[in-house]
């Protein structure tokens, strides 16, 4: 009987354990973008009359394998199965969408040759001719009616257990597709969608043929897809090998060089762990990397063999502030708060400099962000003087702001991630006699549900924006409470105007591009004047590559698209 | 009789499971944190309906004691569910994930006992020399050194400095290896494939060490302190006087009751390997359950976190009934 007691004591105590030593090492997957250096090959060439003839070879290379180190897990290979980037990101280097977005944000024709708005509920895209899939099929009208009817339709996956795709979502208003001809289809909305073309970039077309003899499951074992290359072995926790699909129809014609990619080989190896992928970087085990943590960036700026890209992210970053609790219910304090803080200054010694202030809720690179507002800009005086008219005031000169005997007090909430950026914040409204100090919450999921009750005072944070509209990012974060849930999905600021409300659903529907953009300066306007957050800054996303790779830059949309890209060596 | 004692324990185990599938269930529901709203909340573009048809698939919306209910129905039938991100069945999922986690287990198991064993003897039979003081110091350092850390140290040295050992992973690109058993190494010598096993072995190596350190640190002190102990007992004084070589003194009289307290030492550090497995796991991109199971749990996914931690449990019951068993053996005063 020696064991039994002891039996029930350690499993207790192992999944004790499980949990604890889980709160050690949070993965957090991220976005990225990037810039276009060009290396320069000098052949020399002799002859017997001219000594020297220097040839400059500038230029796309055939070869090579690329090995690239993801921060988080692909989920599937099924493209109408997942809703994570790092899935996407894997994904889309082997199939195509009928449209795609270049890195800097620009919606491009792909498998479409044209696309035509027919009356503001109808969209028909006629296909180009002459795309094959990795198995010599024939893309046409066929496929991609039945890759969007997988998606729209109620319980289509049938594997594990039937149940609907997790991108419904993304193209919400579409109802039906129709196959007008071989190469024509139509798309009918329910309504009216603006953000139409944006959302289509997140849809890859997928064989019907092929997909209906293996099935869901046996398509995930063996994807067969249209992209630039085509699946080869690998697991989803481990990595995922890829090899050129030669007979690539060429993708987007504005996005350079057309036609079959010039790597040889692709691997996506998962690498969570963020020293870890800097180490095998710096080892040559892998030639690109994503989402390098601001404190590594000196130590591989100093490696002749790396090049550190960075690009602006989709995520503005701000401090939200209770505006239904004391201090932060008097918009002056708010105010006082966006004058108090020096974000330019936090920006350059937290992030090294990598991003740019932020005037208001949007990222400057969202497509409807107001380019009249201008950041508040760091006044201590003006916030000294707005806390003073709300009533505080170091009244006993003990160095802190107080009212009514007790002191301007607060706590500013943060995941890990955020915990330099917040303290940098902090220390600045400490030296003007706030108290403000900062809590790290190791997992977000129960911080959050906190916020959205109103229970916290503050919190630094980012919200992401994909789409480069405000529709689905502007709604989360400003749009008052819906009832029975919160503050919604992530208005940790409690903030409610009902004309911003009016303006965030009239914007969701409008078609008309000037209108809209009516619309959403005059909520952004609002959301300004009455500060439910100190405005910081669009940080970049960082990544790091061999100095060996070229034509590969940091996308907007935090995507790693190898078909343009080559080794120099 | 003995073997039927170990039927007796291995019975025992169903209750202790049944026991571990609840706690597991009531625990993860009872950490605040939504799956659903992990999964989609921060998405633009997700519709209500959506997360109500989310909601329904996994069965959230029902009251508690239905769902589990439900949990306990399928997982008597060894269907454990399936995972909500990754869209498979989660007996699936930890079948492919853990071979690697077993293989790295034994090659901590294997460094650490490597390691200690012959430093906890000698440091006891040569108590206060030289050995002793640096070993007792290795150990008191492999004890205090978290795991992450020194596996970070490991690959700077190793891997980026010297490059004589991979950063990440299990096996080379490119290094062909028929699968059996999912663990490359032994598989690399089932099929007699040189070049996979130096691929694999390369690859073990730092993550082996990582993980086996704090283990090897703990055996080694205790395996010194009990030896300490039975050598100053009167059974050893007489062996000695008997005329007995001194070496088997220590290996045949001493060694063998000083074990008792260091294999259970062994048998407790089996659920530290599997608990620090899924720090190193991350560290060295290491394709194993451990990872899974950490991203699971901040996901709150619910099937695969009770499912990997019944597979925990069982390894550990069954590693504990081992070192039961192995007691009987070392001591035959000592019944199941």
């Amino acid at each position: 009987m020696i064991g039994n007691k002891r039996l029930a004591s350690t499993l207790v105590t192992a999944v004790i354990l499980l949990m604890v030593i889980a709160a050690c090492a949070p993965p957090a997957p991220e976005v990225v973008e990037v810039t276009v250096p060009v290396e320069v090959e000098v052949e020399v060439e002799t002859t017997v009359e001219v000594p020297v003839t220097v040839t400059p070879v500038v230029g796309p290379q055939p070869g090579g394998t690329m090995v690239i180190g993801l921060s988080a897990e692909i989920m599937t290979l099924d493209p109408a199965d997942y809703r994570d980037t790092t899935t996407e990101t894997v994904i889309r280097n082997m199939f195509d969408g009928l449209v795609t977005r270049s890195s800097d944000g620009r919606v491009l024709l792909q498998l479409a040759e044209s696309a035509t708005l027919i009356d503001g509920v109808t969209w028909e895209f006629v296909l180009k001719k002459g795309v094959t899939f990795h198995n010599g099929e024939d893309l046409t009208a066929e496929d991609v009616k039945f890759t969007f009817d997988r998606i729209i339709t109620e319980n289509a996956i049938e594997y594990p257990e039937p149940h609907t795709s997790p991108r419904k979502g993304l193209i919400g208003p579409v109802e039906s597709v129709e196959i007008v001809d071989d190469y024509t289809v139509r798309l009918y909305l329910s309504a009216p969608f603006p953000a139409a073309m944006q959302m289509l970039v997140h849809q890859q077309i997928v064989p019907k043929d092929y997909f209906e003899q293996v099935g869901t499951e046996g398509f995930i074992e063996a994807p067969v897809g249209c992209g630039p290359f085509k699946f080869v072995e690998g697991s989803l926790g481990d990595q995922i090998v890829m090899e050129r699909f030669d007979d690539y129809y060429g993708g987007a014609d504005e996005l350079p060089p057309v036609g079959p990619p010039l790597l040889d080989r692709v691997i996506f190896r998962i690498l969570p762990e963020a020293s870890t992928r800097v180490s095998a970087l710096r080892a040559g085990e892998v030639n690109i990397i994503q989402s390098v943590p601001s404190h590594m960036i000196p130590v591989l700026a100093t490696n002749a063999s790396v090049r550190v890209a960075s690009g602006p992210s989709t995520r503005p970053a701000w401090m939200e502030m209770n505006v239904n609790q004391p201090p932060f219910d008097d918009v002056r304090v708010r105010l006082a708060m966006n004058y108090a803080v020096d974000a330019e200054t936090i920006l350059d010694t937290v992030l090294g400099g990598l991003g740019v202030v932020i005037a208001g809720p949007l990222s400057p690179y969202n497509n409807f962000a107001d380019p009249t507002l201008e950041p508040y800009g760091y006044d201590p005086d003006k916030a000294l003087e707005l806390l003073a008219e709300a009533g505080w005031t170091d009244s006993d000169e003990d160095g802190f702001l107080d009212q009514d005997g007790e002191i301007f007090t607060f706590v500013i909430d943060v995941r890990p991630t955020s915990k330099p950026r917040a303290e940098g914040l902090a220390g600045q409204l400490q030296e003007l006699g706030i108290d403000a100090t900062v809590r790290v919450w190791g997992d977000y999921s129960v911080l959050k549900p906190l916020m959205l009750d109103g229970e916290r005072t503050a919190y630094v944070g980012d919200w992401g924006d994909s789409a480069f509209d405000p529709v689905g990012h502007f709604e989360a974060k400003w749009h008052s409470r819906v009832e029975g849930t919160g503050n919604g999905r992530g208005n940790f600021s409690g903030y409610s105007n009902p004309r911003v409300d009016e303006l965030v659903a009239a914007g969701e529907i409008e078609a008309d591009v000037e209108r809209r953009h009516e619309l959403y300066n005059e909520a952004q306007q609002l959301v300004y004047e009455e500060a439910p957050a100190v405005f910081l800054f669009l940080p970049d996303i960082v990544e790091a590559s061999s100095a060996s790779v070229q034509n590969w830059t940091v996308a907007a949309d935090g995507r790693l698209n190898m078909h343009d890209v080559w080794f120099s060596e | 009789m003995r073997t039927v004692k170990i039927l007796e324990r291995i019975l025992a185990v169903i209750p202790i499971m049944f026991g571990v599938a609840i706690v597991v269930f009531l625990f993860m529901r009872m950490t605040p944190g939504d799956p659903v709203d992990i999964m989609m909340g921060e998405a633009g573009y997700v519709s209500e309906g959506e997360i109500e048809n989310l909601r329904r698939e996994f069965n959230l919306d029902k009251p508690l004691h239905i769902q589990l209910y439900l949990f306990l129905a399928d997982a008597i039938r060894g269907d454990l569910g399936n995972s909500y991100a990754r869209r498979a069945p989660v007996s699936e999922l930890i079948a492919e994930r853990l071979p690697a986690t077993i293989e790295l287990a034994l090659g901590a198991l294997f460094v650490g006992l490597v390691v200690s064993v012959p430093i906890g003897i000698i440091s006891a039979v040569k108590q206060y020399s030289a050995i002793d003081r640096i070993g007792m110091a290795g150990a008191f350092l492999g004890v205090s050194m978290p795991s992450f850390w020194l596996g970070i140290l490991l690959m700077l040295l190793f891997s980026v400095r010297l490059q004589w050992l991979p950063v990440a992973g299990r096996i080379d690109y490119g290094v062909e290896l028929r699968t059996v058993t999912g663990m490359y190494v032994l598989d690399s010598i089932l099929t007699g494939n040189k070049a996979a096993l130096i691929s694999s072995l390369s690859h073990l190596v730092l993550p082996s060490i990582s993980l086996g350190a704090a283990m090897a640190a703990t055996v080694a002190r205790i395996l010194r302190s009990s030896m300490l102990e039975v050598l100053r007992q009167d059974y050893v004084t007489l062996a000695r006087a008997k005329g007995l070589v001194e070496s088997l003194v220590v290996l045949k009289h001493a060694l063998r009751n000083a074990l008792i307290p260091t294999i259970t030492v062994v048998g407790l550090q089996v659920g530290v390997l599997l608990g620090g497995n899924m720090i190193v796991e991350t560290v060295f991109g290491w394709p194993g359950l451990g990872r899974l199971v950490v991203q699971s749990i901040f996901a709150r996914h619910f099937p695969l976190v009770q499912g990997a931690v019944m597979v925990y449990a069982f390894v550990f019951v069954m590693a504990n009934l081992m070192v039961d068993v192995l007691y009987t053996y070392l001591n035959p005063k000592i019944t199941l």
